[in-house]
């Protein structure tokens, strides 16, 4: 796995004595799948930030594909380009009164030749399937169809690696499971995918690795099952055992029930 | 509605009192009356109709440069003219190219002409009137010592007055009802308005939805709460939503430069624009209607 973004001894502080990040270590790799965890609160958004260049932090070192990240206009706009986020609320991105516009404004903002902008756009316009919807302004979408414009949006820009601010708040069942397939059809394509969520069983079903923060330290970093054996740190940060993972324990399956056909086959 | 509708009948009475028979006089009076009565609906959406409406017309189609110069060189010609006729036509041309051509329902168009219409018919019956010691008008009501009276001058100029307004106001609405707002705000980047400008009014329309929906939902969960339950608490409720309001947008202001940033967004708003062709038909009908009415203006007087 290729290495894309590695933090070292990130610390960041919105107020004095209120650090929101401490002492952050972490490396995120392409095509991996990685679920963070951790109460409201617990730095996992200024994180995301922080990863896009958008908070600087006060300490600590930044690699972009092994590059040292300062604070230059041009270190910036690689680690936008490379990182992207697509925020919990749509409505928070959306800018442009069609979706086709919309998706051209990161590509836009990079300075490439037009043709390059609408091949781009293009792609991303495909991948989320929003074709019939190109020149609908998106204020009137559905939530489901703002949230894939809001994909599409940070797609378009060639990302490396795409964090995702709880994407399936508010998202309808029918679309959450639309949200996973594109969300795997991401990884196929060699992305490495960070996602802040509170759903455990999500977590547990569809990462690799799991992040958990409580109060700005990232207090674990390793694979599922590891994270949600250990009792007492759920505890600590208010988590809870997914319900496959709890079922599995109880009638002790090995391997761990991933998803419910794995429970089909016995 | 209905008070447009008697407004109308009320105005078309003064305006032709006296210039033809009064038996078609009341024919006429009661069609429009009853036509505007019956046929218009009254809807409160506002802007946020208008924006539906021109992205779902037929017209939007049509590139929006070609239309924006149409309808600007229009209402220049309509407002500099010196004959009612001009105003009807350009009324006329536009309710078709809007309602029969254009695929807007006519209850639409009529419920959104009414609001400025009242506006405008008020003000006929204010230009219609004139005060004075003697009856020296077709139409005289005594008041006080004086007459308040309409004079045949006075319907001459009231009636160019509310063609031109009327003409002008379709051109308008044909710009508004068939070009969503972005389209229009390219075709201003086009003709090099300041960047500023255009990066402001893009923001504005966009965050008006935005703030919209805020204003909405806020107001939503304030009247379950009965927050609107007699005229005392309701201006007090307002109140509150209004200042919520300011500090949420400013909360969300945040937020959304955030996002653009994250977007590498470096002080200037550029998006993909897609030229949608002019056709030569579309060329032809423009130019033609230019021209008949560019004739019109400065033949009649």
């Amino acid at each position: 796995m290729e290495e894309i973004l590695r933090f070292e001894k990130i610390d960041f502080s919105y107020e004095k004595d209120r650090r929101a990040l401490k002492n952050v270590s972490v490396t995120l790799y392409g095509s991996q799948k990685v679920a963070v965890l951790g109460n409201n609160g617990a730095g996992k958004s200024t994180f995301f930030l922080c990863c896009n260049g958008i908070v600087k932090p006060q300490s600590g070192r930044m690699y972009l594909n092994n590059n040292e990240m300062g604070s230059s206009k041009k270190d910036n706009i690689s680690l936008r380009q490379n990182v992207g986020i697509v925020f919990q609320d749509p409505d928070s991105q959306i800018i442009a009164g069609t979706v086709e516009a919309e998706v051209s404004f990161g590509p836009m903002n990079l300075r490439l030749p037009e043709a390059t902008v609408r091949c781009q756009v293009d792609d991303a316009i495909e991948k989320m399937r929003l074709e019939d919807m190109r020149t609908r302004a998106p204020h009137y979408l559905s939530g489901g169809e703002k949230k894939r414009v809001s994909i599409a949006d940070v797609l378009a820009m060639n990302p490396r690696l795409l964090l995702f601010d709880e994407p399936a708040a508010s998202l309808d069942p029918e679309n959450t499971l639309l949200l996973e397939k594109n969300l795997n059809m991401l990884t196929e394509k060699g992305l490495g995918l960070v996602i802040a969520t509170h759903d455990v069983d999500f977590a547990w079903r569809w990462a690799d690795r799991i992040l958990v923060f409580h109060g700005g330290e990232l207090v674990a970093d390793a694979e599922p099952e590891t994270v949600f054996s250990d009792e007492e740190l759920l505890k600590k940060c208010g988590l809870v055992q997914p319900t496959l993972f709890q079922v599995g324990k109880i009638f002790h399956i090995d391997p761990l029930p991933k998803v419910i056909s794995d429970l089909k086959g016995r | 509605m209905i008070i447009t509708a008697i407004l109308a009948m009320l105005v078309i009475w003064c305006l032709f009192y006296g210039g033809i028979t009064n038996t078609i006089l009341i024919c006429l009076c009661l069609i429009t009356g009853g036509f505007l009565a019956i046929v218009s609906r009254h809807k409160h959406e506002g802007f946020l109709v208008i924006d539906i409406i021109a992205q779902k017309s037929h017209l939007n189609k049509v590139n929006p440069s070609i239309k924006f110069w149409t309808v600007l060189i229009l209402l220049f010609l309509c407002v500099g003219s010196k004959s009612v006729i001009v105003g009807l036509i350009l009324a006329v041309v536009m309710f078709i190219l809007m309602v029969p051509y254009g695929g807007l329902d006519l209850h639409d168009y009529l419920s959104l002409l009414s609001v400025p219409v009242s506006f405008l018919l008020i003000s006929a019956l204010a230009l219609l009137f004139n005060y004075g010691e003697v009856a020296s008008g077709v139409i005289n009501l005594p008041v006080f010592q004086g007459y308040l009276f309409v004079s045949q001058s006075s319907q001459l100029r009231t009636g160019l007055v509310l063609s031109k307004a009327l003409g002008a106001l379709s051109c308008l609405y044909l710009l508004s009802l068939s070009t969503p707002m972005s389209e229009i705000i390219s075709v201003l980047r086009k003709a090099h308005i300041p960047d500023v400008v255009i990066e402001l009014m893009y923001l504005i329309y966009r965050y008006t939805f935005v703030l919209f929906e805020m204003y909405r939902s806020m107001k939503d969960a304030a009247k379950s709460r009965l927050g609107f339950v007699n005229f005392s608490i309701s201006v007090k409720t307002t109140g509150k939503i209004y200042s919520n309001l300011l500090a949420r947008s400013y909360q969300k202001a945040m937020n959304n430069f955030d996002a653009m940033e994250s977007r590498c967004y470096t002080g200037e708003i550029r998006f993909l624009e897609h030229e949608k062709k002019i056709s030569l038909m579309q060329y032809i009908a423009a130019v033609s209607l230019v021209v008949i009415i560019s004739g019109l203006t400065f033949t009649l007087h």
